[in-house]
This record gives structure tokens, sequence and C-alpha cells, in this order.
């Protein structure tokens, strides 16, 4: 299983810095305000270079085009590094599949023509007499084809019809071991042995990334608790736990 | 028409802002098409965010985000926290685009710009006036640039216009500035700008070719410059030849002497942000940062100086 860490709002910035420092496979941006979610994945990307930048992404308020033009911008910026969790908020199943489905449309290689049951893209409307059947949204992402994540009520219903949307179990009831990916969030206490034993049940039921809030606490300390103790231990079946429990080797000398 | 791939062009804008940042630039203007071949930037408050969180000072404006295909609470909202996030130092310039294509593509009904475009200005105007980032203008008619003069909002005139245009259109601005009898510090005004500092024959031929090549994307965009009172129409799609011609004439270049000198003539005007179009079809890059830095020793540090001064 592989670690990610949430992002509190406002601090994308030195925290997804920290996040790869640590090892973790990516963030996720958006905790706070879904409407600036974009903006914060954007300033978690260009801290970054490796890291897998998972952006929260709430169906609804806007018309799914135009989210798809800024995360095709994001992804651009990341050079590839975008993974969209969708969530559906308050709309109900179809709604939120039909955005969905607008959405990764938009942000595939074929032209965009959508007749569904909310999205009509192009709308084909009497004054715009000069608009093609049609459209391309431009530019495409970096990446040949950007994961989707989902998450929010509808989510359930949605994931197990679409194998493809990988839902983000926030409890071990969400958890299906057939999926090829199971993502899961939940948070750590800081207390290293209660944390070890809670994350070794998450990998034992089957999740593939799981994403971590942080509690109160010294951000440093916290991430190397997860980087050198828990990490390790989900990151390989029986874990010889001398390694992490070993000595630090020693500081270069002169470095503070 | 060059071909680079995109995720490039947006790691380039990155490293040009870090340069320009760095040579004591004050701002950075980005624009917005939807649809179009080439990936031009269809969201320009990610990328905005992208320049933004990598710099410390540099201003980065919108020229011109198109408002009436966003929702305005939303952009305000996401406006106000990429201000927040850089220390107050996003410019929100907004325009009302033309192209059908990019209505019908977000299911708006062209007829709707205006009134669509009218109520997202009052809600950014509330926004701008509870400190959020600072409105601008793109217009180019006599109504919308009275309008922006009439509010407050400073302009960025299009690089396409030729001079006694911008003249025109300022004094336009000013009169409506002037018949709203507003106290608070009057604006200042914009312009885009085509320039090429060079002395060498060979080179000004180069860049006025390159500014060429980059306004034959306003045929392909369809762009008409609608005629303003003594000012005729430029229609960039149906009669490509001239109009490109006369945007390359309206192209200052140049000793660093003459540039300053025609530059001092939109100073005069009241224009005083210059946004410098350096970003052309078919120029290398080594090319760009030439100009970048020729603009920033040669040209800008007699343009910081006020004209009052001079004597």
């Amino acid at each position: 299983m592989r670690l990610g860490l949430v992002l509190a709002e406002g601090h994308e910035k030195e925290l997804a810095r920290l996040a790869e420092e640590h090892g973790l496979f990516g963030v996720l941006a958006g905790s706070g305000d879904p409407l600036t979610a974009v903006n914060a994945a954007v300033y978690a990307s260009t801290a970054t270079e490796f890291a897998r930048i998972i952006v929260r992404v709430s169906l609804g308020l806007e018309h799914p085009v135009l989210i798809a033009e800024e995360l095709a911008v994001l992804d651009n910026v990341n050079n590839g590094r975008t993974v969209v969790l969708a969530d559906t908020e308050e709309l109900d199943e179809e709604a939120a599949e039909d955005e969905i489905a607008v959405l990764r449309e938009a942000l595939a290689g074929r032209p965009v023509q959508h007749d569904g049951p909310v999205w009509k893209v192009p709308a084909g409307l009497p004054a715009n007499v000069t608009a093609p059947k049609s459209i391309s949204v431009t530019p495409k992402p970096a990446q040949i084809e950007v994961p989707f994540w989902i998450t929010g009520r509808a989510g359930v219903a949605i994931s197990a019809r679409d194998r493809s949307l990988a839902l983000l179990a926030l409890s071990p009831a969400d958890l299906d071991g057939a999926r090829p990916l199971q993502s899961a969030r939940d948070a750590i206490s800081g207390d290293v042995a209660r944390d070890r034993e809670r994350l070794t049940t998450w990998a034992g039921a089957g999740v593939t990334h799981l994403l971590i809030d942080l509690p109160e606490g010294p951000v440093g300390d916290l991430l190397t608790a997860i980087s050198r103790y828990l990490a390790p231990e989900v990151g390989m079946p029986h874990f010889p736990r001398v390694m992490s429990e070993s000595k630090v080797p020693l500081p270069w000398p002169g470095e503070r | 028409m060059l071909p680079m791939h995109w995720g490039r062009a947006y790691r380039d804008l990155r490293e040009y802002a870090q340069l320009i940042e760095d040579l004591d630039y004050d701002e950075l203007w980005l624009s917005e098409h939807h649809f179009f071949y080439d990936g031009y930037c269809p969201a320009l408050l990610p990328a905005a965010a992208s320049v933004l969180s990598i710099t410390r000072r540099l201003r980065v404006g919108t020229g011109m985000l198109l408002l009436p295909m966003q929702d305005p609470h939303r952009l305000a909202t996401v406006a106000h926290d990429l201000n927040q996030r850089s220390g107050g130092r996003l410019d929100l310039g907004v325009g009302m685009g033309y192209r059908d294509i990019e209505f019908d593509g977000h299911g708006i009904s062209r007829k709707q710009r205006l009134p669509r475009m009218l109520r997202g200005l009052e809600v950014l105007e509330a926004e701008q006036r509870e400190g959020g980032a600072t409105l601008w203008m793109g217009a180019q008619l006599i109504d919308p640039v009275k309008r922006a003069g009439q509010h407050g909002h400073p302009i960025l005139f299009s690089a396409a216009l030729p001079v006694e245009r911008c003249r025109t259109l300022a004094g336009v601005w000013e009169e409506g500035w002037r018949e709203s009898g507003r106290s608070e510090p009057k604006p200042t005004l914009g312009a885009l700008r085509n320039i090429w500092v060079t002395e060498d024959d060979e080179e000004r031929a180069a860049a006025r070719d390159w500014v060429r090549a980059s306004y034959v994307q306003y045929a392909g965009l369809g762009w008409t410059l609608p005629a303003v009172g003594e000012h005729a129409q430029a229609d960039f799609a149906e009669e490509t030849d001239n109009a490109i011609q006369a945007t390359v004439e309206t192209t200052i270049t140049g000793s660093a002497d003459e540039c300053v000198e025609q530059l001092r003539e939109f100073e005069a005007m009241g224009i005083d942000h210059i946004a410098f179009r350096l970003m052309l079809d078919g120029a290398p890059r080594a090319a760009i940062e030439s100009q970048i830095r020729r603009l920033a020793t040669l040209v800008m540090p007699r343009l910081r100086s006020p004209v009052g001064s001079r004597a």
C-alpha cells in the first residue's frame, strides 16, 4: 500500500514539498473550499516534481467543459501528474455520471459531442450560428489518460457500475478488494503503535493508496513518523521492523 | 504553427516569469481562447497560479479572461483565493469574447454575452470593493470603454490597435472617468504593444515577420476589430492580408531611442502600463530572451523616470 497526504487548505505548497521529500506517492489538494481546489493543486504542483496531484473536483458547481479546461492546464503545469477525485456532492447518480462523462470525454483525444440527460456539448444554441457540432478541449492533458477517482454520496453506486472509477473509501464498508485500484482516506493519531495497527488493517483489506489526514502537531515530526515507521510497514509484507527502529545514521558534520 | 509540447509551453511560462521578475519587470499578462488546435490557454487562473506560486514580486494579469463564460460568483471566489495566496499580485482583466464556438462549447448563447458580462462585472466590482483583485477591462468600442472609465476600471488595449485608435479610446475613457466624478485615485491605462529593439535590419525584418505570423492566428480565430469613429474595421478573417499588414505596421522597432520615443506617445495619452508582446510565433527562445533582456536594460529604466522629471 502506498501513502499520500491530505493537504491542509492554504498550506498546500509547503506541505506538498514536504510530502515529496518524505517519499509519499501523492497529495490531495482541495480539502477545504471546493471552488479553490484547482488553485491549491497548482500550488502543490509547482512545489513538487514527482508526487501525484490528486485534485478534488466538486461536481455541480460549473460547466464541466470549463472544469475540464482547468484540469487540462493543471495537468500540463505538473507534466501529467494529475489525478481527479470527482466529488458527487449533492448530485444524484444520473447527474453525477453525466457530468463525469463530459469531463472524461473532454479530456480524451476525440472531439466532444455529448448529449446526456443533463449536459449537451456543444449546446447547439440557435444564436451561436457559426458553432460547429463538436468541440475539442485544448490543451489536451499531458498524460495519456487522466485517472479518475470518485467520492461522495452517489459515488459508491457509480463506482460499482463503472470499475474504472476508483472509489475513495472512507470506511472499511466501502472497500471492494476486486477493484484493481482501491484508494482510501483516513486520519492518523500521531501515536506510532496505534497508527501502525490502523494502516496495517487498511493494507490487509486490499487498499492500494491511502491518503492520510494529519493530526495537530509538528508537521515535520509527523511526516518523519510516516516515512520512517508507517510507509515501510505497509510497503512490503513482513517488514523487518529492525530497519525502522535502528539508530538513524549520523548527520554529515556541520549539518543542522 | 511551430510545434511545441504543451507541457513545455507551461514550463517556459514559469521560466520566463522568473527571468522577467529578476530583470525588474512589473507585470506578466496572459490571454485566453478555447478549443483551438494549438492549445491556446483556456483557463487563465490556473496558469496565473503557476506563475504566482513561484514568484515573489511579479504581478500577473489576465488579459483577458472571458467573463460571460464563467459563473461570476465562483470566479470571484477563485480570484480572491489566488489574490490572497499571492500577496495581492493578481490583476483580473475581463473581456467579452466573440467566437460562437466558445460560447456554444460552454452552453451559453452568444445573445447572452452582454447581460452576462454586466452581471458578472457587478459581482466582481463588489469583490474588488472588499479588497479583491484589481479589475481590468478589455474593450475597443466606444460604449464599453466609456463605461470602464465611468466605473474606474483600467483598460489594457489590444496590440492590434493603431496608435491613433488608442488615443481616441483613451480620450473616451477619460471622458467617462470625468463624468463619473469619482473620488478615488485615477487608475492608469495599459496597452499591449508589439515591440522589438534592434538596430540590425535583418533582425528587424525577422521580428516583423514573426509579428505577421503571430496574427495569422487571429484570422483562424475569426477576429474582427470593428470600426470606431474615423477608424476603419480590420477584419482578420475576411481581409486577412490587409488586416495583418496594418497590424505589423504598428510594431515598434528600432534603436532603444526610437522605441522609447514611440512609447512616450502612449505615456502622453495616460497609458502607463505597457505590456510588451514578445511571445511571437516563430521567434526562437534565444531571440525572445535576448529581447527581454534588451528591453530591461535599454528601454525600461528610461521609462521609469516620470515625464515631468526629464527636463
